[in-house]
């Protein structure tokens, strides 16, 4: 090549560049192969880039940002307003806001709604598009499946559920005039939330995947969601609030939207805001953890079992 | 090939029982390196077969070994297995590239070997242009391409291609069939081909298993089947009742069929005694060719009420 552009170069011609492809052909793969822990690791990741729309065109990014916007500006409002609250009327006028332990009550109906609309995108399209098979057919099973997708959607709720009460402390303790006795004061709030975030996230995630995994189009699955949560709320309301003493607080107990917020509110020693009216808060502790269990443990076992089923 | 010259699948006397119906009854073959056919109607049991040896479903009695396990105990072997289902599979979102990615992962890989190869597999496959596109808006032949392609990004010891040509035209279909060559011959990797199609199995494999009803009909080179399934066919524009008459005076029998007349045998006498009866007849010829038997006359020959099916066989170069 050097020799051919110096000739070209010495005889006043433009240099001929000159280059050849090779064929290396087929080659076989000698690298490493990680087993089971790595199959789980993929479906896993994949799970997280299906749940926030990555990889995917624009419209599969919509609704999933939209609804983790909308927590995390609820927890920036209420950040806001308890600062302005503390500046204006002092410390005693922003305990009197909302505050961690009540975020979580007012923001549970989007926290489900989340789980109803994003839920279905994890399990559905692979069910209906066949893509199942693929993965049954590679070294998992379909409990490594299922397990895999559900620990996925878990990390993306629990990122949700964290992230407004996240804002929100940042918000208290930098709106407050003596940030660092803020903290000092406040510390065990952090692990409060994380904790109440979990339970949130565990529950509603068991919930939405497990009404996922019995329909192959997600519109359904939404919809039952939506309406599974909207609909118990105002029924079971009206019904113990008629029935009334022992019957009436059990009959509160079926109001879906409520079932982790009593388990929240025994983290933060209170009810909340919204949950302190609520029949159902006069049980004991040990009932409402059992219930809240029930209803994450059973639906988690209806759904491995369905998926540990499956056969292509 | 297995190092100690043992089969690479192995079924023995394998059934499968749903309910009433059975599926396999008793079956028993071994397959070595190299392409083999699994040929049978609908219903012949050839996806439980490959169900079986994928470890997804377990027999009812009998044992079926792939690579020298059992992968319904022992799933880590999948890892080095690849199959290719008939039906769609594939997500519509995503790109060719990212799914294969993904399932290289999910086979075992590293993530950056996983990216590499699943490049590397889209070349071979001939899809490296489109691979950045959605797998929604590719055609059914592009689709057919990353179906094959997922099953052998992780560069599987033996691939199961579950009727890789359905729904293409004739050309996508020979590409296809082109590719299950490549497969075997220039990148080593086993095959077994499901299939309900005669042609593409004669046009692809070296060894072939057909199945009927749940049991084993033949199994054995490609190049005996033809053999005995090469019939005569004769048409001819008129006196084709002279013409019978002249070939049975040879003692050639022959059976009326689609207009024309079939003959039995294979040697230069049967072509020689046609050539005289012809000329005897006077019958103007106007077709005189080897007929290959359709996939259906080799199953009615099984259901003859006094013909044994056949109880197992070894398939390929040991």
């Amino acid at each position: 090549m050097t020799t051919q552009l110096t000739a070209a170069a010495e005889s006043g011609q433009p240099p001929v560049r000159t280059g050849t492809v090779f064929d290396i052909g087929y080659r076989s793969y000698t690298g490493e192969r990680e087993g089971l822990n790595r199959s789980r690791l993929a479906v896993y990741k994949d799970g997280i880039r299906i749940a926030l729309g990555f990889g995917r065109g624009g419209r599969a990014k919509i609704l999933p940002w939209f609804f983790i916007g909308v927590l995390a500006f609820i927890g920036l409002i209420m950040a806001i307003v308890a600062g302005a609250a503390n500046r204006i009327g002092g410390p005693e006028a922003a305990e009197q806001l909302p505050s961690h332990g009540d975020y979580y009550s007012i923001a549970a109906i989007i926290i489900f709604i989340f789980a109803a609309i994003v839920a279905p995108e994890l399990l559905c399209r692979d069910r209906r598009e066949g893509t199942i098979n693929l993965y049954l057919v590679r070294p998992l099973t379909g409990g490594d499946y299922i397990a895999a997708r559900w620990a996925a959607f878990l990390t993306i709720t629990v990122a949700a559920a964290w992230l407004p009460q996240i804002i929100l402390f940042l918000g208290l303790s930098m709106g407050d005039p003596d940030p660092i006795g803020y903290l000092r004061l406040h510390w065990l709030d952090i692990p409060r939330f994380l904790a109440a975030g979990i339970v949130m996230a565990a529950y509603a995630t068991t919930v939405a995947m497990l009404v996922a995994a019995f329909t192959l189009r997600r519109a359904y699955a939404s919809v039952f969601l939506v309406g599974l949560f909207v609909i118990t709320t105002p029924f079971t309301i009206g019904m113990a609030s008629e029935i009334g003493g022992a019957a009436g607080e059990w009959i509160s107990m079926f109001n879906l939207a409520d079932i982790p917020l009593y388990v929240v509110d025994l983290i933060f020693g209170k009810p909340s805001m919204l949950t302190k009216d609520i029949p159902a808060v006069h049980l004991p502790a040990t009932t409402l953890i059992l219930w809240y269990l029930a209803w994450t443990l059973i639906p988690g076992a209806v759904l491995w079992w369905r998926y540990r089923r499956l056969s292509p | 090939m297995m190092p100690n010259g043992e089969p690479l699948l192995s079924a023995s006397t394998l059934t499968k029982r749903y309910g009433a119906v059975t599926a396999l009854d008793g079956v028993s073959f071994d397959i070595h390196d190299g392409i083999t056919g699994i040929l049978g109607e609908n219903g012949a049991g050839k996806s439980t077969a490959i169900k079986i040896f994928l470890g997804l479903v377990k027999p009812t009695s009998g044992e079926a070994t792939v690579l020298g396990r059992n992968a319904h105990e022992n799933a880590g072997v999948r890892a080095r297995l690849g199959y290719m289902p008939e039906h769609d599979c594939l997500p519509s979102q995503v790109s060719a590239a990212e799914f294969l990615t993904h399932m290289a992962e999910v086979s075992g890989l590293p993530p950056t070997f996983a990216r590499t190869r699943a490049a590397d597999t889209l070349r071979h496959t001939g899809l490296f242009e489109e691979r950045y596109r959605a797998i929604g808006g590719y055609s059914t032949g592009m689709k057919q391409r990353v179906k094959l392609g997922q099953a052998l990004v992780h560069d599987p010891a033996f691939v199961f291609l579950d009727e890789p040509t359905a729904g293409l035209d004739p050309i996508g279909r020979e590409e296809m069939l082109d590719l299950v060559r490549k497969t075997h011959r220039e990148f080593g990797i086993s095959v077994l081909l499901s299939s309900h199609l005669m042609a593409d199995v004669e046009r692809t494999c070296d060894r072939i298993v057909v199945l009927q009803g749940g049991r084993l009909v033949e199994a054995g080179d490609v190049g005996s089947f033809r053999k005995e399934t090469e019939t005569i066919f004769i048409e001819v524009d008129t006196n084709l009742d002279p013409l019978v008459a002249a070939l049975g005076r040879r003692g050639i029998s022959a059976t009326p069929d689609a207009g024309g007349l079939l003959i039995e045998g294979r040697d230069e006498s049967i072509y020689d005694g046609v050539r005289d009866a012809l000329v005897e007849a006077e019958a103007p010829l106007r077709r005189l060719a080897p007929r290959r038997r359709a996939l259906t006359e080799l199953f009615e020959r099984d259901r003859e009420p006094d013909r044994e099916p056949a109880g197992n066989g070894a398939v390929g170069a040991a």
